[in-house]
């Protein structure tokens, strides 16, 4: 069993808890315990702290991975935006003394110091790393394949990008996302402009929430238009986009697509077996019974 | 270490006098260097019998300066502090030796390129160093030698390496010229990256019209020895007399002369192409760009120079039936093998071209992931009459003629991503009007779109070509393409790009898109630049001995550079510097014979313990030990020496004279420094 | 980092050779890149003609540093000079430190013909580490050790 500190962040226990259990059992059936990671905070939001003071941006974050340093244990997290901040902080004091030894100045005031003996990693990485998990051990561990279902992967922005400070490859047609999703039984299409955001990063949900939708809208149609019976992300908030958004789509422009959203993990539940109210699929926005009725 | 002594010099030393010339160079120098203060100072120095300065030191009345003071002042050492002896130690050893005095008796200190320009606010720092410097090559100069260049024959023939127009033009004018050439190409024919070509900008020449003349005349000239599929594998020696060795590929097909030779009366391959149909495999053809099949026995098109066909061993299965098929001929020998082939030759030029860069690593554009998004290589086959389609352009998806075609200019060049190149490839702006321009003619009603951050059209009548393109209605929109998105039912393919002269972005769906990706140097480029000891620069194109005054040499004496391995170049640019190094290069031939700089190294005998060590260390092979009066010593061959130092370095005994770089010479200035001057 | 003593100015030894480093620093000087005017170069044709004994003798004579610059490897003008210059730096380095020298103020670096910007800051960062490693013990008039020598 590998040991992993559990970065939550905000929208998956708040929003998803489905993603969050999903996670926790999932990983545990392939080898991976997440351990929580007791008084960790906002990651905090790439786009809302980051934006505004880069400072706070990264004092907030060291704490947590401070957090994670005292318990000895890389970081594991589900969500693109802390995936930003998280893995990009780590990154940057790691590689920058000025800007590390500014931020102990900080961090000194609760005596804590940010040492860099840890390593940050999105839980998607760590499924689709062989030597860790892998494609065949996921593979295996299905039991209800959920095959003949059409799946678009979104990847999210922060995860691939910027590409000088990611490791996953191509950025701009990447597959193993969709690797990870055939290893479940399902076929994952390809659509138009897949790379595009999901609408609601870098605080756009927040500031212009009609021209946020608008590239949410343009995504779902790119999905539609290929025969999509489902999207998956790995981030909570690309999945509060698709699946909110669609509510707030039909009421904004009248359109309405009822294409349920799932976080990966909350697939690989779905096919390792467990219940769509152990995965809280009933609090989703959109309604996920018609993909269910396709695979249960 | 110091008290070595030159085994050349039995007289005993003479009084060093040595003259000191300090050049102005207008402002370069006195403009950040204090020029009296520098002068006063080298009055001071032990040995200096004369002091003087002078605006333009390598200007005529400079120079003649230099060689009255030899005389009047009975100097034994010139010292000159302007700029580096990279530039002017050749003029300055002239006007010694006009002087009477020996050229090697001159010594240079860089006050320039490594002083004023480069302290330009530090009057006083930069004066400082100059004074060190003057100092530092007084001090040397007080204990140079007289040395006498050697001269060595020049072997009456030349190579040309890589058959492109760069290549086979040199080729053509050396063998004009009465030399014998070597011209070694790796590809199964002649003709280079222009053979590949429709049409050429500005003026409009069909490419393969202007350029399968010369690839006759190349095939037919008495003077060129051609070997294709060839590639250099060792190189040894010197300017006049390089020992190069060429691996000869098997080719499994006998020419008519080497079935001759293996006494195959009336035999060889003679291009009738009874091989290629009964051949089983099919293969993509790499001249179409892979838009065409070939078989594993084959040539690249009809034209091909010379005419014979080549076996692919990497697809063929030895099935036999080209053999049967060649019949009486007997060019086929599929058990054939590499072969190589040793030859001497005075002096080279390296016309090794350039290729695509991999356009796929701009992921963005998603070459290789779109059917129609194409290359400007590809597009050039597509509209070529020749070419896989017979000249009617189509789309890949479907063999549909497109309509709206777009020119995303710059891809991969002038690109400071890490990605791709940070230079100009300086012809794709040109062959990208002529691309409009030819669809314009050829497909009644089709836009062409190009979208660029500058047009560089600038040579003879390109600007106007330029005008000639907007006003056939070319769609110019200047900005970087950010993004190409495929429609995946259609195909078509939509634009992403910022219209900066407008200042809003802009989506345009198009059918087809060609990149004008950028060039870069062969991947051989870099093994054999190595064998010939050229240096490169920092994007890996071959560095030229001077970017303004020799562009054509490199800093190995002999070896001269031509066409686009130098960096990216249009055909006449390519020409003109094949011209340029056949002409560099036919001089040494014609002279007959070249001085060769004499620090060679020397075995100070009554030192020389007979250890050996330098033997190995030398990369030449020019030490071995000989018996000498009942002692083991080394012994220098001097015509093998390059002069290197490499074995003077390590000697446990300092038995290792080096002429003009010997010992005392460099001790003597590394004390001139720190012992030398104020503390 | 100790107080420098007033008035002293590092008095530092480059050995270059010809075919890349001086041509890296001549191309330096065509572009007018500045650097710090504390170096003073002697020329030799490759690094590979460099007696570890000429560094050995620059320090004795008080050098403050010594930074030794050649072709990159596969570069050399001369085929292989600057692996040989490189393997005697290290030897030289172990030497320093042996007698108490610090070895930092020994340094080879590589830059080919077209690295003019690269010897610039090559310079630069050679006079910075001299700056923060102060005078040499055997510096002739600043050295704490100069009655020795």
């Amino acid at each position: 069993m590998r040991e992993y500190a559990f970065f939550l962040g905000c929208i998956a226990p708040n929003r998803y808890p489905g993603a969050e259990s999903a996670s926790i059992i999932t990983s545990r059936r392939l080898g991976i315990e997440l351990l929580p990671l007791n008084g960790a905070s906002c990651c905090p939001a790439p786009g809302a702290f980051g934006s505004i003071d880069l400072n706070i941006w990264y004092a907030m974050a060291a704490r947590n991975l401070v957090l994670a340093e005292q318990m000895e244990r890389d970081i594991a997290l589900i969500c693109n935006g802390c995936y930003k901040s998280i893995y990009e902080v780590n990154h940057k004091l790691k590689h920058n003394d000025e800007l590390r030894d500014g931020v102990n100045e900080v961090l000194k005031e609760i005596d804590m110091e940010f040492k860099g003996s840890i390593d940050v990693w999105h839980l998607a990485e760590l499924l689709y790393d062989e030597n860790i998990v892998g494609v065949e051990k996921i593979r295996e561990s299905v039991k209800v394949p959920l095959t003949g279902t059409k799946i678009a992967v979104h990847y999210g922005c922060h995860l691939m990008k910027p590409k000088k400070e990611r490791h996953m490859g191509s950025t701009e047609a990447p597959r193993w996302i969709e690797e990870l999703v055939e290893a479940l039984g399902a076929e994952a299409v390809e659509y138009r402009n897949k790379m595009q955001c999901c609408g609601a990063g870098g605080g756009v949900r927040g500031y212009d929430l009609p021209h946020s939708l608008d590239i949410t809208n343009e995504k779902l149609q790119n999905m539609i238009e290929v025969g999509a019976d489902a999207v998956t992300e790995v981030c909570p908030f690309c999945q509060l986009q698709f699946d909110r958004g669609q509510i707030e789509i039909e009421e904004k422009f009248g359109i309405k697509y009822d294409m349920p959203v799932f976080h990966y993990n909350e697939l690989l539940g779905l096919a390792q077996g467990m219940s769509p109210s152990e995965l809280g699929l009933d609090l989703h926005a959109i309604s996920t019974e018609p993909f269910l009725k396709k695979v249960l | 270490m110091a008290e070595a002594v030159s085994p050349t010099t039995s007289k005993k030393p003479e009084t060093p006098r040595i003259g000191v010339f300090i050049c102005h160079c207008g402002t370069n120098i006195a403009g950040s260097i204090d020029i009296d203060a520098v002068k006063e100072y080298a009055k001071t120095l032990p040995n200096v019998a004369y002091v003087d300065d002078y605006k333009y030191q390598c200007s005529m009345p400079g120079q003649v300066n230099i060689r009255e003071q030899i005389d009047a002042n009975k100097l034994t050492g010139v010292v000159v502090a302007a700029c580096t002896p990279r530039l002017h130690e050749p003029t300055f050893r002239a006007a010694s030796k006009d002087g009477g005095l020996n050229p090697f008796r001159f010594e240079m200190a860089n006050i320039r390129e490594q002083n004023s320009w480069v302290h330009m606010h530090d009057r006083e720092g930069a004066t400082e160093k100059a004074k060190d410097a003057v100092r530092i090559a007084v001090a040397k100069a007080a204990l140079l030698e007289d040395l006498y260049p050697k001269s060595v024959p020049v072997e009456r023939a030349a190579m040309v390496v890589g058959a492109g127009v760069a290549g086979m033009q040199a080729a053509l004018d050396l063998a004009n010229a009465g030399i014998k050439t070597y011209l070694i190409e790796k590809e199964p024919s002649i003709g280079g990256r222009m053979s590949q070509l429709d049409k050429t900008f500005p003026t409009l020449d069909c490419s393969q019209c202007i350029l399968t003349p010369k690839m006759v005349d190349v095939g037919r000239a008495e003077n060129i020895v051609l070997m294709v599929n060839s590639e250099v594998e060792d190189v040894e020696g010197y300017i006049g007399n390089f020992d190069v060795t060429i691996r000869r590929k098997a080719t499994g097909v006998l020419s008519p002369e080497e079935a001759e030779a293996k006494g195959i009366v009336g035999g060889g391959c003679t291009g009738c192409g009874d091989c290629g149909p009964v051949c089983p495999v099919t293969k993509p053809n790499e001249f179409e760009m892979n838009m065409a099949p070939r078989k594993a026995i084959y040539i690249y098109h009809p034209q091909v120079v010379p005419l014979l066909y080549t076996i692919d061993w990497d697809s063929c299965v030895k099935c036999g039936l080209c053999v049967e098929a060649c019949g009486e001929k007997k060019a086929i020998d599929l058990e054939m093998q590499d072969e190589l082939v040793q030859v001497k030759v005075g002096t080279v030029i390296l016309a090794t071209g350039y290729e695509v860069f991999p356009i796929e690593n701009k992921e963005e554009w998603g070459y290789k992931r779109y059917d129609n998004v194409i290359t400007s290589l590809e597009f050039e086959r597509l509209i070529c009459a020749s070419g896989p389609t017979g000249g009617h352009l189509v789309r890949p998806s479907d063999g549909e003629t497109p309509m709206r075609i777009g020119f995303v200019l710059c891809a991969g060049s002038r690109d400071n991503t890490g990605i791709g190149k940070p230079y100009c490839s300086r012809f794709c702006c040109m062959y990208s009007l002529k691309h409009a321009h030819q669809i314009i003619e050829k497909i009644p009603g089709a836009v062409p779109y190009i979208f660029y951050m500058d047009i560089r059209s600038f040579g003879k009548m390109y600007e106007e070509f330029y005008y000639r393109i907007q006003d056939e209605g070319a769609k110019f929109i200047r900005g970087r393409v950010s993004n190409i998105q495929e429609d995946p039912v259609t195909k078509n393919v939509t634009v992403y790009v910022e219209d900066t002269l407008l200042g809003r972005p802009m989506e345009i769906e198009l059918d087809m898109v060609v990149l004008a990706a950028a060039v870069q140097p062969t991947e051989l480029t870099n093994k054999t630049r190595k064998l010939f000891g050229v240096s490169c620069s920092q994007d890996g194109w071959l560095l030229e001995a001077h970017p303004k005054l020799n562009p054509c040499g490199t800093t190995t004496a002999g070896v001269f550079l031509a066409g686009a391995c130098q960096g990216p170049k249009d055909i006449p640019d390519s020409v003109a510097q094949a011209e340029g190094a056949a002409s560099a290069a036919s001089i040494p031939i014609h002279k007959g014979e070249v001085e060769l700089e004499p620090y060679y190294a020397m075995c100070i005998e009554e030192k020389c313990a007979g250890c050996g060590m330098c033997v190995n260390l030398c990369p030449y092979q020019a030490l071995s030990l000989v018996e000498k009066d009942g002692r083991t010593v080394m012994q220098v061959t001097e015509a093998k020496c390059k002069g290197c130092g490499t074995c003077g370095g390590f000697c446990p005994g300092g038995a290792i004279w080096m002429n003009h770089f010997a010992t005392p010479q460099i001790v003597a200035q590394i004390d001139a420094f720190l012992l030398g001057g104020e503390q | 980092m100790a107080e420098n003593p007033e008035g002293w100015k590092p008095k530092i030894l480059g050995l270059v050779c010809n075919w890349c480093s001086y041509a890296g620093a001549d191309l330096a000087g065509g572009a007018r890149m500045q650097y710090p005017p504390d170096i003073r170069i002697v020329r030799v044709m490759c690094t590979g003609r460099l007696d570890p004994l000429f560094i050995m003798k620059a320090f004795t004579d008080g050098a403050d540093a010594v930074l030794v610059s050649g072709c990159h490897f596969g570069d050399c003008h001369y085929l292989e000079g600057n692996y040989k210059a490189a393997k005697r730096m290290f030897l030289v380095k172990s030497l320093l430190k042996n007698i108490g020298l610090d070895d930092r103020r020994l340094r080879m670096t590589f830059v080919s013909a077209s690295e003019g910007a690269k010897w610039a800051k090559v310079v630069e960062d050679v006079v910075n580490v001299t700056h923060e490693l102060g005078p040499s013990p055997f510096n002739r008039k600043y050295g704490e050790l100069k009655e020795l020598v």
